[in-house]
């Protein structure tokens, strides 16, 4: 089924790439100023001082930004559902990207991140990783769907309550929606900056598809057949939680993309990571600008509320098939 | 390689609660079986015999009379191959694909893994997703895997205990043939009958090794009612063969 590259997975990532091209497009396109895609062209060529403003200033690092939180998110959960040997693992699920929003909104609090732009991003890295380390101790690899799931409860309720905490303690009311249910938009370049690790890390992914592959069908299996499986799952930990905790930094927290892309590509393309990371990189860019564009077309919705919607139903879906 | 012929040998192991185990070597190009009631720590030297688990301070694993302290991770997966007792997997990979995955030490795709498919009579499941086979089939893909490594040391826990009984002579044929091209295969069995026809048995008892050599001498109706409370006696039987 999916020892070659076959037709169907061809036109699958055929598909994902052409969908996001024509995605950024619309997304340049959409808004409260409508462009037509004649005055997108001449405001990407700064022809036209108010297209120019709108779509260098409003639209572009809005776009770059649901584009890395996407992928980031996407690849984060294929890389803990491999760890964990489980499809219901994510970044949202487990509280990994709570942990990333409690850090950030931590240092937000206490004035840090004034003095420099990567304090916020390393604010919300130590707070991931914490979360990661306390899902390990609770829920141990490959864990049942049950203790996974709980201990992703039990985290994002305490998560979701220190950062409901600071933030009204420390009278930045208005911020704490932007946290607790995330979005992109008046996003800057600065936030570009922000979120451009991504990039470097989902690269790092590319070439550990094959030992990935092994370790999700058993840790003791993969280290019998060759695998250093202790230094590749500290790699994976180290890249899942950088991943989470960039994407949180930018756009607080955003539900369910981690699930609902890994698990479609598997049933497009198979599981092979080889495969499944790059192209996991390319459809979560995808599948966030798209939840982005359908929000500003109904009416500003707020993309962490679209991928929640979306991603709710999907998540129960996936549970009845698995318990 | 030094002198020795051990393929495998153990010294000092001590795993808390599941094994104890003073010294066990087992000698190259043979069909071993490992016996013992349920929990008698088989599964757990098997392991420890993989480089799976620790061999406890000052334990010590040899393979070829090399240390597997002193054997790169990389090396080890081509030159022993370990199957657990459970097969379980969570994504569908196609089988094909996961025999393959037994090439992972050699960097090469395919060598071998027709082959191997074919051995474990897995040619028409090449394509199916391996979550979606029975117990039986899942454990054969696994054998299958362990087969293409090409791997002289082969360390199999309970692989006849999920087959149906043809199946379960193919492996053992399998398994005669492999030790015959001078591979080790080591197993565990429940099955007493079949373990009298192996070329070497070790005997667990309570976690700790009770005996071990050629069958004849060691599975005495002394220690089978010591060991597994069965009184014992040759006489007529059912044989099964291949055709």
């Amino acid at each position: 089924m999916s020892d070659q590259p076959n037709p169907r997975q061809a036109a699958a990532l055929a598909l994902a790439i052409a969908a996001l091209c024509l995605l950024l497009v619309v997304s340049l396109m959409v808004g409260e100023a409508r462009l037509t895609p004649a005055q997108v062209v001449s405001g990407l060529l700064r022809q036209e001082e108010f297209a120019s403003v709108v779509v260098w200033q409003l639209r572009l690092p809005r776009l770059i930004v649901g584009g890395l939180v996407g992928a980031a998110l996407a690849a984060a959960g294929v890389v803990m559902q491999a760890y964990f040997r489980n499809s219901l693992a994510s970044p949202g699920l487990l509280g990994v990207s709570s942990g990333g929003t409690a850090g950030a909104v931590v240092a937000i609090a206490i004035g840090a991140t004034a003095s420099s732009l990567w304090i916020l991003p390393l604010a919300s890295i130590a707070g991931a990783s914490l979360a990661t380390l306390a899902v390990i101790g609770l829920a141990r690899r490959g864990a049942s769907t049950e203790r996974l799931l709980l201990a992703g409860v039990a985290l994002n309720a305490l998560l979701g309550a220190m950062t409901t905490y600071v933030l009204s303690a420390y009278e930045r009311n208005t911020q704490i929606l932007f946290w607790l249910l995330g979005g992109i938009e008046d996003r800057t370049w600065e936030h570009v900056a922000m979120a451009s690790p991504i990039v470097v890390v989902g690269a790092l992914l590319w070439p550990l598809g094959r030992p990935l592959d092994l370790l999700a069908l058993g840790p003791r299996e993969a280290q019998s057949l060759g695998v250093d499986v202790r230094v590749l799952r500290r790699k994976l930990l180290v890249a899942s939680t950088l991943l989470s905790a960039l994407a949180t930094a930018v756009a607080g927290t955003v539900g369910f993309v981690g699930l609902i892309v890994p698990h479609l590509l598997r049933l497009a393309i198979g599981p092979e990571h080889k495969r499944l990371v790059p192209v996991s990189l390319v459809a979560g860019a995808t599948f966030v600008i798209g939840c982005d564009i359908a929000g500003r077309l109904a009416g500003d919705l707020r993309l962490g509320i679209v991928t929640s919607l979306i991603g709710g139903p999907f998540f129960l879906w996936m549970l009845r098939k698995t318990l | 390689m030094d002198a020795s012929q051990d393929a495998l040998s153990l010294g000092a192991i001590e795993v808390p609660g599941r094994l104890q185990l003073d010294r066990l070597a087992l000698p190259r190009g043979a069909l071993i079986g490992l016996v013992g009631p349920n929990g008698s720590g088989k599964s757990t030297l098997l392991q420890v015999a993989a480089g799976l688990l620790p061999p406890g301070p000052g334990g010590a694993v040899q393979w070829d009379g090399e240390p597997l302290a002193s054997v790169p991770m990389l090396d080890r997966g081509r030159r022993a191959a370990w199957v657990p007792q459970e097969a379980l997997f969570e994504f569908g990979f196609s089988v094909r694909s996961v025999v393959a995955q037994g090439r992972f030490a050699h960097g090469d795709d395919g060598a071998g893994v027709d082959e191997a498919v074919a051995q474990f009579d897995l040619v028409a499941l090449s394509h199916r997703p391996v979550n979606e086979l029975s117990g039986g089939e899942r454990h054969r893909v696994l054998l299958a895997r362990a087969l293409a490594t090409g791997a002289p040391l082969q360390l199999w826990d309970e692989p006849l205990a999920a087959l149906d009984p043809r199946h379960g002579l193919e492996v053992l044929m399998l398994a005669r043939k492999l030790s015959q091209a001078g591979g080790t295969v080591v197993f565990s069995l429940h099955d007493l009958r079949v373990a009298h026809c192996l070329d070497f048995v070790a005997v667990l008892h309570e976690r700790k090794l009770r005996a071990a050599g050629a069958p004849e001498t060691v599975l005495t109706p002394e220690l089978l009612r010591e060991v597994f409370g069965v009184k014992s006696r040759s006489g007529e039987t059912l044989i099964l063969e291949l055709p």
